[in-house]
């Protein structure tokens, strides 16, 4: 890069050369070394580091035709910066916070040629690609967080494969290469199982749960406790790491929790609107009742254990439907306890796990917006936030 | 690119079963199969049949109720109970036909949805058109019976571009494979 001292000396050099008819210019030239009587100094050109990730940041995907992971913090609602992730990728972040992971599909010639399936390895602060590590297929699908799932010590990097197969790929993240593939048949949506591997939901209803998924990555499944095709569960399932404990919502708003291990208890399920003094919701057409739905319908705040879900009036087979408001739902004591409503309808959610937690939402406009966690009130409103899945580290 | 190729997968498939399977076991287990036949239970079926579907207005999806039959560049026509994308109809293509210079994807997720001048249910795949940007016209996502990604099948987020040059999201169709009852 040309320096701006270096710069200064050519111009001045060429002005001195350059005869009396230049002289009014020239006599400018020696006043540029001189103090600017405004503090207004020469500047060098310089790039911006940011801290690791923080409780209280958003990474908010650009969404369909948008690449870029945004950084917001959510506090001052001012972004710190954008992660390079390309279309239809996903993200995790490393627990120790040196590293963000970005699972991407790229062709050699844009839309065609060579397709290159890799997780691409970026340092947290200075946001530079570190290394690729290339993997042999990936499932290529928009808005889920469950398609790219880390271990609880971020050693062991697990990617959903749909080829048209159902299958895992594992990374070992530490020697930054591609492991093996674990075939899947029929499961989805992966849940973290700390010190046995991990788990997945199941269309014969069960949760299937692959212990030691680096060597031997023995499949087990339990018994069936969902009808899948009749009242399926939102992949995007919320997960309490110090209590070990996933929790589900299904379409018609039937709340699930599962102690996760090597045989997952799963809990009989109860009715979110019970929980909010609401008959329950039913699959039954022209049946109109309040229903969770949208892209990302649940966020989980480990610190309060509640939950935030969005939700939609309207009939069932509504679940991508946007939500109007969001019900904070006690897991624990199985009480909404607060309803937060909307300003517009809203397809994404998530919140921090900080003791006073924000809530971030956009919709399909990409605005975004930054909500207080206990009361709704809109803290801060970001144009063209981002209109893709929302991540917090050590998120839910 | 490596290609998903069915035909190489059945014939595989084929030869393996083949290549297990003599001729006299096949016909012996062929007998057992014609001599059991009255055991095996027919009453599942008669139920099936005696049990017709409702396809009054209270049966119906909030979809199935509004669909209408004449114009398929409108999300409310009723092949589209669980699309998701944009229409092929409005870019140059057709129900069934994808736009010039795209391609169909020989495997698809699939809908059943209620054609309302007839009252019955046909099974539907959505074929997406791939190899282009996407369209980008007539964005639809209906959502009849559509389930998550363990029932692939029946999930209309994913790209369904397999075995194409290009695994590029073009459009969708929606292609009548037959009658579902």
């Amino acid at each position: 890069m040309k320096s701006y001292s270096g710069f200064r000396f050519g111009v001045v050099a060429a002005l001195a050369l350059s005869g009396p008819a230049l002289y009014g210019i020239a006599a400018f030239a020696p006043a540029a070394n001189a103090k600017d009587p405004n503090g207004l100094e020469p500047e060098e050109s310089d790039t911006a580091t940011i801290e690791a990730p923080q409780a209280g940041w958003f990474y908010v995907r650009g969404g369909w035709e948008v690449d870029g992971t945004a950084i917001y913090d959510g506090k001052s609602g001012k972004m710190k910066g954008i992660v390079a992730s390309s279309q239809l990728s996903d993200m995790a972040i490393d627990p120790a916070g040196k590293y963000y992971y970005i699972s991407e599909t790229i062709w050699s010639k844009g839309n065609r040629g060579t397709r290159q399936d890799m997780v691409s390895v970026y340092d947290s602060q200075t946001l530079k690609l570190v290394t690729e590590i290339p993997i042999p297929s990936r499932i290529l699908v928009d808005e889920r967080k469950q398609n790219f799932v880390l271990s609880a010590d971020g050693r062991w990097g697990f990617i959903y494969s749909f080829s048209p197969a159902q299958a895992v790929n594992v990374v070992d993240l530490a020697k930054r290469k591609f492991v093996k593939t674990v075939e899947l048949p029929g499961c989805a949506a992966l849940i973290p199982n700390p010190g046995v591997g991990f788990s997945a939901l199941c269309s014969d209803g069960t949760m299937a749960t692959v212990t030691d998924p680096a060597g031997k990555a023995a499949i087990t499944h339990g018994p069936a406790f969902f009808a899948a095709s009749d009242d399926p569960i939102f992949e995007n399932f919320a997960y309490d790491k110090a209590k070990n404990t996933a929790i589900f919502v299904s379409y018609t708003g039937l709340v699930y929790t599962a102690k996760m291990g090597a045989s997952p208890e799963v809990s009989a399920p109860f009715s979110l609107q019970e929980a909010a003094g609401y008959a329950p919701a039913v699959t039954k057409p022209l049946s109109v009742a309040w229903y969770p739905g949208s892209r990302q319908p649940a966020a989980y705040n480990a610190a309060s254990g509640e939950l935030f879900v969005l939700m939609h009036m309207g009939e069932y087979w509504s679940h991508k439907a946007f939500g109007d408001e969001i019900w904070v739902l006690d897991v624990a004591a199985r009480k909404v306890v607060r309803r937060l409503a909307l300003k517009e309808p809203v397809g994404h959610i998530e919140v921090t796990q900080q003791a006073e937690p924000l809530i971030f939402v956009n919709d399909e406009k990409s605005e975004g917006m930054i909500l207080d966690g206990r009361t709704g009130e809109e803290l801060h409103r970001i144009e063209t936030a981002g209109s893709g899945v929302i991540s917090v580290a050590s998120g839910s | 690119m490596k290609k998903f190729d069915a035909d190489a997968v059945c014939e595989k498939l084929l030869r393996k079963q083949a290549g297990r399977t003599s001729r006299r076991s096949l016909i012996s287990r062929l007998g057992i199969a014609l001599v059991a036949a009255p055991v095996f239970p027919l009453l599942p079926v008669s139920r099936a049949e005696a049990a017709k579907p409702d396809r009054s207005p209270e049966a119906k999806t909030a979809f199935a109720r509004s669909a209408q039959t004449e114009d398929d560049t409108e999300c409310t026509y009723w092949r589209y109970c669980a699309i998701d994308g944009a229409l092929c109809s409005c870019c140059g293509g057709g129900i069934h036909t994808c736009p010039a210079g795209s391609e169909p994807s020989p495997v698809s997720w699939v809908g059943t949805c209620i054609n309302p001048d007839n009252g019955k249910a046909y099974l539907i795949a959505y074929r997406d058109c791939c190899g282009k940007p996407m369209c980008n016209q007539c964005l639809c996502d209906n959502t009849d019976r559509e389930t998550q990604l363990y029932t692939p099948q029946l999930n209309n987020d994913i790209i369904w571009c397999f075995g194409t040059q290009s695994m590029q999201y073009h459009c969708s169709t929606a292609v009548l494979v037959g009658g579902a009852e």
